[in-house]
């Protein structure tokens, strides 16, 4: 503490320290210094230097750029002494609170209304995906819900259903499409994929896998390529409940029908 | 009654100190324990104006005296604190 305050007392003005820096010392010797002394001594610093470029300003000492610009150096380190020795003592009490004020999150942005299949597409299938939505709020009534226009899903009649395939230590079932939907958590519509020239219905095949975590992976798909991926990138964004047959976690493939419909895509359905 | 100037006029009123000897002398008469920033700012200011002088000495420790004009300051200093103390203690016998 005393090489400390020898240290800041370096910083008076030299006309100070030639007179006063023999008996300070000497003064320093006789006491025992606390950190208050320190500071104690660094505000006399700065009221001292403070006081000289006052006094240079206004003309009262003798005046050069040297004079002018070491008050402002030395003013500045002991401020920054100080400020450094401040937060070492507080370092305690900072360690305390919290580092980081963690801002609450926003609220999540709200879902877009679900879009449903667009029972023009299949007018003839009994079993379509135009149940959605699914899950009905609280309150009862309707969510609102949106067709989406001219696109269609449709379960495929499965002539292996309930069959098991077997792919190294993996093992899927096939499950029919009719028998997944209590279990989904989200559904995508695929878009029209616009651009295209298409006329009339397009239809795309998809084979789809149900990861034990319940996210899907579209395995292969048949039809044309703007199709098939307007399909493949809505139905691999499907999120399912973790499927469990006999007790046990399990994956599951299904396959479904995805159909574009050009003509109906153009007239606008109205929800 | 915390001014150092005063605290340091008063512990010169006796006899000569130097720098140690007027800390100690202020924190028994006064209880205030002054910093060597403060003492020696202090002393600056009064030998600036003329109320203290430093004696000559061979020591390290230099010794300080209080001037006439030192003297004359402090005792109007006294007289402006005792009247303070007197009317502030004559109104509390009041209230």
């Amino acid at each position: 503490m005393r090489t400390l305050i020898r240290w800041a007392a370096r910083l008076y003005p030299p006309a100070w320290r030639n007179r006063y820096a023999a008996e300070f010392d000497a003064l320093l010797d006789d006491i025992s210094p606390s950190f208050g002394d320190v500071c104690d001594v660094l505000g006399d610093v700065l009221r001292v230097r403070a006081t000289t470029s006052i006094d240079a300003c206004l003309m009262l000492a003798p005046v050069s750029p040297m004079n002018l610009r070491l008050p402002v150096v030395a003013s500045l380190t002991a401020h920054a002494v100080m400020i450094t020795i401040a937060l070492f003592a507080l370092w305690g009490h900072v360690t305390t609170m919290p580092l980081h004020v963690v801002a609450p999150l926003p609220p999540p942005a709200p879902e877009p209304p679900p879009l449903v299949t667009d029972g023009r597409v299949f007018s003839n299938a009994l079993t379509l995906y135009s149940s959605l939505p699914l899950k009905m709020p609280a309150q009862g009534g309707a969510l609102p819900v949106y067709v989406a226009d001219g696109v269609g899903i449709n379960f495929l009649s499965l002539p292996d259903i309930g069959a098991t395939y077997r792919q190294g230590n993996a093992e899927w079932r096939v499950w029919p499409g009719q028998a997944l939907e209590s279990f989904i958590v989200r559904r995508v519509l695929p878009e029209y994929p616009r651009g295209t020239n298409a006329h009339g219905a397009v239809s795309v095949f998809v084979e789809y896998l149900i990861t034990r975590g319940g996210s899907v992976k579209v395995l292969r798909t048949s039809g044309p390529p703007p199709f098939a991926g307007a399909a493949q990138l809505a139905i691999e964004r499907w999120v399912y409940q973790p499927l469990e047959y006999e007790n046990r976690p399990c994956e599951v493939v299904s396959r479904v029908e995805v159909r574009f419909d050009s003509e109906l895509a153009r007239s606008g359905f109205s929800p | 009654m915390q001014d150092p100037t005063i605290l340091i006029l008063a512990s010169l009123a006796d006899g000569d100190k130097h720098g140690y000897a007027i800390m100690e002398d202020i924190h028994v008469f006064a209880g205030i324990r002054l910093g060597p920033g403060t003492l020696y700012g202090a002393i600056c200011r009064l030998e600036q104006r003329g109320w203290i002088r430093a004696v000559k000495s061979e020591a390290r420790r230099q010794p300080y005296r209080i001037t006439a004009a030192g003297s004359q300051h402090l005792k109007e200093q006294l007289a402006l604190f005792g009247q303070v103390v007197r009317t502030g203690n004559r109104r509390m016998r009041e209230a």
